[in-house]
């Protein structure tokens, strides 16, 4: 592993770099969790690695609540959004956290890395699609622009990301009415930690005191080359009665979510096994 | 591509020391090989079994994953940083000797690092843990001598 | 030796003597060791499972500046590997797995070796490699090890077994059921903490090789590497540093091992090579994997009437200790459960995939699960409860099996009768609902008082007490995290009436201390326990002599307690070390200082396999409780409760430590580990894709000792840290299949094998 490290100290610093590496490879580095893993099975020559983790600038490791909803900077680490009260109205964003790998990977891996690892199989990133997170992207002139979290995503570890951009922070849209929502996280794997998911089914439904299901983020991980967000099924339960929902419903609930399932078999699972336990796991969530 | 070289500085187990370091050296290279700290271990090199962790500013990461120049105004605390000549076991060592937590050891250091980490979370928050949340704290911790129980035991008695 | 008046020491809870060091980071690994002016090896392996090399080129590597050595097949003089000599030290001319080592550079710098590989050219010829035993054993399969000068039955077979006792045909007259079924294990890994390592250094003044190595035998290592290398023996010295983690795999000498040997011959100067971790999963020692075909009966009672067996393993490219794996499971397949016949063949077939090791267990994991198996599906078919069905066939104290293994003590019913109990088999079923529960059973038989392989199975211990009554035990076992030095220490305190901390156990160096054979058949706490004795008894004797002389009384008025050396009718003592300093400067002028050495009274089996091959064998069963989540087809242990017939309980905190551990390797052999091979590569060589298990994983564990107090072992007890991995995934899988009405036949049992067995028998439902 060879590479040279440029550790801008504020936000102008870093688009200062950026600015004057675009003809040069470079990489960023927050926490280091997946990159060093990364690097250590390449032969990378002339890397430089914009080195985050020195930026003092608060608002990339903060959360601010905005009227539109939370805003969470790109450093901050999983730790920290565990440390953080006002993230817990979003369940399924705190049960992905808190199933990702180990406590020592927390502490310095980072949401934004995660998101711009673009893993298919991203516990954090899955959470967010559910959440129809918006993706706050600054580039190296300043200039900000929005992009919907399911669509920051075009393949496999590919993202919307031009040379010169940053992800600079997520901004969660928070619509409660006040109802506890039926939202959580789950994840398949064979073990009960540092598993990457075989499947995983992010979920954020809301109603109303009564059960009708105003609004719902359902997405999944580990099914196709990106994280899917199951629009047809999401669909399906606006209106219903979520308390009411009859086996059938639950049954043609799991078809459309199955939809969007299209998983490889690889040496972790197959991909009869991926749609199967998706189909019985999306029945269980209510 | 000419190597640059950074100088760091930084506490390591309660002394200021100086260093300078290449860009892509992993924290846990700089405490073995350079620093000759060898209770620090290379159990994996990919932050999947804990052998390696240490502490920066009191919470344990995996040095396998950390980049030695980042440590630069931080403090590091390493395995050989918790004793003294008053107390030469810390009180998380002391727990996972009385409780027979300690077979080849291999894997001991990083998680006496863990545990310390773990219980000062826990008294910042003034959190009790049950025996759930301590088997979840030692998640990213391999161990294939004890099979955990002695060590979650440990844990347990130190709440 | 059993004693009536209650234990000081014996039986207390007593930490690792030398945790201190290991819980500081202070103990010296093989990782840790560094000496002045040493290199760094690296070794180049081959590119393809099968190939002729057609060249070798090494010029660029050597004048890279760093490098100060490079070697391969052409440039030294070894003979073979392992006790088939099928294992050439550097392949020259042919490689026949993924792990094949071609060449070897040492250089100033980790970087420097590594580089240095990568400009070593060599030319292969690519062969079609064979990667299925039954490949390998059709008429036209090609010979995949020159050096076999193994078996007549075929060209491919390294060793065969075959074992029989009893009449199989009257047998089967009488079963009023059969059944025959095929199991499948698969190859996992120890995974020890500490990846292999190996530091040699080489003096061309006095001819001497020093070898730091993580060995669990380092007696036998020094002769084997003396052969491999071509070397005179007593020139070979070995140290072995804190060891990360044995479980069986350093029974074997890999070629990493004799390579850094020539590397530091060749430089003259002190060469290391580390393993990292994916080296570690490549190339390290693994279990070995199986195919059995059982046949078994059992007549209309439920009494067990003959088993057929037909074992297929896959010995790799080259032959190790993991070909032996048949005479262990022989041992299971004859005497496991009271059976009047058997006919047992197994067969090690060479193929081109990595060769196996021996492995915790060494083959009883597999042939318990097997056995096991078909034990409950006898029962499930004879309608006969499944407890019950054991119970009826238990081994029994006294018993004489048709192999000739003699029981004389046997805590094999207790302990079914214990787990059966504890685990309130009846009542803890739920089969209704997303998570069904259920138990499961299995039981085991082990050596448990060494095992007769190599024509001394002894240990030797010598013991010293300097004039300050601090005593040293040198002895010749060896530790490798399995306590035996404070269970060591323990009998010497409790024996002598000192403190533990007035005690010191060295066993590291072959220069310093006695022969034993080493750490494999459970044998350390028995053997070396026996001939710590042996010594203790004699130092005793020394000291008692002169103790009586100054106490004025006779020996057997003597009581050794708190230090001291007491005259129970006089109640008059003398501080252990007076005693000492006065056999020193007064007649008979002699040092305190004893020499013992313990041979067990097990004979080599004979040419049939029977015969009494341990001085004694350990029992044990294991219930577990499972729960099933039929929606994702994941298995959870609830609870594990073992029995274990140890003999007698020596340190309880150091047995219920092997205990729990040995029960988490079985949990992940049972459920989450497994070697995924493809044409021979190894598809997921790190810990993001071979599954141990974590602390979130665990079950609870019940522990009941039995303690059925071996007359032959130390203070009755018998060998014990094999056991409690191999009923393990036998009763799981037992658990698992009867819950849902399935047959799990294989290893590992993934959440998908579940789903599918349920969906397959959905299916033939509907």
């Amino acid at each position: 592993m060879n590479f040279n490290t440029i550790s801008p100290l504020t936000i102008t610093e870093l688009l200062e770099a950026i600015k004057s590496n675009q003809n040069n490879h470079f990489r960023f580095g927050a926490g280091y969790t997946d990159l060093i893993l990364e690097l250590q099975h390449q032969d990378e020559n002339d890397l430089t690695i914009i080195n985050l983790a020195k930026l003092n600038d608060s608002s990339l490791k903060n959360t601010s609540k905005t009227n539109l909803g939370i805003r969470v900077g790109a450093l901050s680490t999983m730790a920290n959004i565990l440390d953080n009260n006002d993230l817990y109205v979003f369940p399924v964003l705190i049960e992905a956290v808190k199933s990702l790998a180990s406590p020592q990977i927390r502490a310095t891996a980072t949401i934004g890395g995660n998101i711009c690892t673009a893993s298919p199989a991203g516990d954090v990133s899955c959470a967010l699609v559910s959440l129809n997170a918006l993706c706050e992207i600054i580039n190296s002139d300043g200039n900000i622009r929005t992009v919907p979290i399911v669509d920051f995503f075009t393949g496999v570890k590919t993202t919307v990301l031009q040379k010169d951009e940053f992800l600079r922070s997520v901004l969660i849209p928070t619509n409660s009415n006040g109802v506890e929502p039926v939202s959580g996280f789950i994840k398949i794997g064979n073990r009960n930690s540092m598993e990457i998911a075989l499947v995983s089914l992010a979920f954020h439904i809301i109603h109303d005191d009564q059960g009708i299901i105003n609004s719902a983020g359902i997405s999944i991980g580990s099914v196709a080359k990106t994280i899917m967000f199951a629009e047809m099924a999401i669909a399906f339960l606006i209106g219903k009665n979520i308390k009411q929902l009859s086996e059938n419903d639950k049954n043609q609930f799991a078809d459309l979510i199955l939809n969007y399932a299209n998983p490889i078999s690889d040496i972790r699972a197959s991909a009869w096994y991926r749609k199967q336990v998706l189909w019985n796991i999306s029945k269980s969530i209510f | 591509m000419k190597t640059i070289i950074h100088k760091i500085s930084f506490k390591l187990n309660g002394g200021k020391i100086e260093q300078e370091v290449p860009s892509s050296l992993l924290l846990i290279d700089l405490i073995r090989d350079t620093l000759k700290l060898k209770g620090t271990k290379p159990g994996c090199l990919e932050g999947e079994c804990g052998a390696c962790t240490v502490l920066i500013d009191g919470v344990g990461i995996n040095s396998c994953l950390y980049l030695a120049l980042n440590v630069d105004g931080k403090s590091v605390t390493t395995v050989e940083g918790l004793a003294s000549n008053v107390e030469p076991l810390s009180d998380v060592q002391n727990a996972l000797v009385e409780h027979g937590a300690v077979q080849c050891g291999f894997c001991t250091s990083g998680i006496v690092m863990n545990i310390h980490s773990f219980k000062d979370k826990c008294d910042d928050d003034n959190m009790t843990p049950d025996r759930e949340d301590i088997k979840k704290s030692l998640e990213g911790n391999i161990c294939r001598c004890t099979g955990y129980v002695k060590i979650i035991d440990a844990v347990e008695s130190l709440f | 030796m059993n004693q009536s008046k209650p234990f000081k020491v014996i039986g207390n809870r007593v930490p690792k003597i030398d945790a201190g060091d290991r819980v500081t980071g202070k103990s010296v690994y093989g990782h840790d060791i560094e000496l002045q002016s040493m290199l760094h090896g690296s070794i180049l392996r081959s590119k393809y499972p099968s190939a002729i090399i057609k060249s070798i080129d090494t010029s660029k590597a050597e004048q890279l500046p760093g490098v100060e050595c490079v070697i391969t097949a052409n440039n030294v003089d070894t003979h073979n590997l392992n006790y088939r000599t099928d294992h050439p030290v550097l392949k020259g001319e042919e490689v026949n797995c993924i792990r094949d080592e071609v060449a070897a550079v040492a250089a100033t710098s980790k970087t420097i070796a590594e580089k240095a590989i990568k400009l070593i050219d060599v030319e292969y010829e690519v062969r079609n490699g064979i990667f299925d035993p039954e490949e390998a054993l059709k008429e036209d399969a090609p010979l995949l090890n020159r050096f076999n000068k193994g078996d007549d039955k075929n060209k491919n077979i390294s060793e065969s077994f075959h074992y029989e006792h009893g009449n199989i045909e009257d047998e089967k007259k009488k079963s009023a059921c059969i059944i025959t079924r095929q199991y499948t294990l698969p190859k996992v890994t120890p995974a020890c903490m500490a990846p292999s390592n190996i530091t040699a250094t080489y003096s061309a003044i006095d001819g001497q090789l020093t070898l730091y190595s993580s060995t669990q035998v380092p007696f036998l290592y020094q002769r084997e590497m003396s052969q491999v290398l071509k070397m005179d023996p007593s020139k070979i010295r070995v140290i072995q540093p804190i060891i990360g983690g044995g479980f069986g795999s350093k029974l074997d000498i890999h070629p990493f091992e004799p390579i850094c040997a020539l590397l530091s011959i060749k430089t003259g100067q002190p060469v290391q090579i580390l393993f990292n971790r994916e080296e570690e999963f490549h190339h390290s020692a693994i279990r070995q994997s199986m195919v059995i075909n059982l046949t078994t009966g059992a007549d209309i009672d439920g009494k067990f009437t003959f088993r057929e067996v037909e074992v297929i393993k896959d010995n790799g490219a080259y032959t190790s200790w993991g070909a032996k794996t048949s005479f262990v499971i022989m041992q299971t397949f004859s005497s496991l459960y009271q059976v009047p016949a058997c006919v047992y063949n197994a067969d090690a077939v060479y193929t081109n995939n990595v060769f196996a090791g021996s492995i915790r267990g060494f083959g009883n994991p597999q042939a318990t699960f097997a056995l096991e198996r078909n034990i409950d599906l006898m029962a499930d078919k004879l309608g006969i409860d499944r407890a019950e069905i054991r119970l009826k066939n238990a081994n029994f104290q006294g018993e004489l099996t048709g192999q000739g293994l003699q029981f004389d003590s046997c805590g094999h019913k207790p302990a079914l009768e214990a787990v059966i109990q504890q685990s309130g088999y009846k009542e803890m079923s739920e089969l209704q609902g997303r998570y069904k529960t259920g138990i499961g059973f299995a039981s085991m038989l082990h050596v448990g008082g060494g095992a007769k392989i190599y024509p001394s199975d002894g240990c030797g211990t010598t013991l010293k007490m300097d004039p300050y009554g601090f005593l040293t035990v040198i002895t010749g076992s060896s530790e490798i995290g399995q306590g035996s030095e404070t269970v060591l220490a323990m009998i010497a305190s409790e024996e002598l009436g000192i403190g533990l901390n007035k005690i010191k156990v060295i066993n590291t160096d072959t220069n310093v201390k006695p022969w034993d054979v080493g750490v494999h058949a459970s044998r350390t706490s028995f053997v070396a326990g026996n001939s710590i004795l042996g010594a203790l008894k004699l130092l005793k004797t020394k000291l008692s002599n002169k103790a009586s002389e100054m106490l004025n009384t006779s020996k057997d008025d003597l009581l050794f307690e708190n230090g001291e050396i007491k005259s129970l009718s006089t109640d008059t003592a003398f501080k252990i070390d007076k005693i000492v300093r006065a056999l020193h400067f007064k007649p008979p002028h002699e040092l305190c200082e004893v020499s013992y050495f313990y041979e067990p009274s097990s004979e080599f089996q004979d040419k049939h396999f029977k015969g009494k091959v341990s001085g004694c064998y350990a029992f044990a069963s294991q219930a577990v409780e499972v729960e099933v989540d039929t929606l994702t087809g994941k298995v959870n242990v609830l609870n594990v409760y073992v029995s274990q017939d140890v003999g007698k309980v020596l340190n309880p905190l150091g047995l219920e430590g092997q205990i729990e551990g040995g029960v988490v390797m079985g949990l992940g052999y049972a459920l989450t580990e497994e070697m995924i091979y493809e044409k021979g590569q190894l598809m997921n060589p790190s810990f993001h894709d071979y599954k141990v298990p974590t602390a979130t994983d665990i079950p609870e564990i019940h522990f009941h000792p039995i303690e059925t107090n071996e007359a032959s072992g130390p203070y009755g007890a018998k060998g014990m840290a094999e056991a409690p991995l191999v009923p393990t995934p036998a009763a799981i899988a037992n658990a698992v299949s009867n819950i849902l009405d399935v047959e799990i036949n294989s290893l590992p049992i993934t959440p998908e094998k579940v789903l599918r067995a349920i969906h397959e028998k959905d299916q033939t439902k509907a």
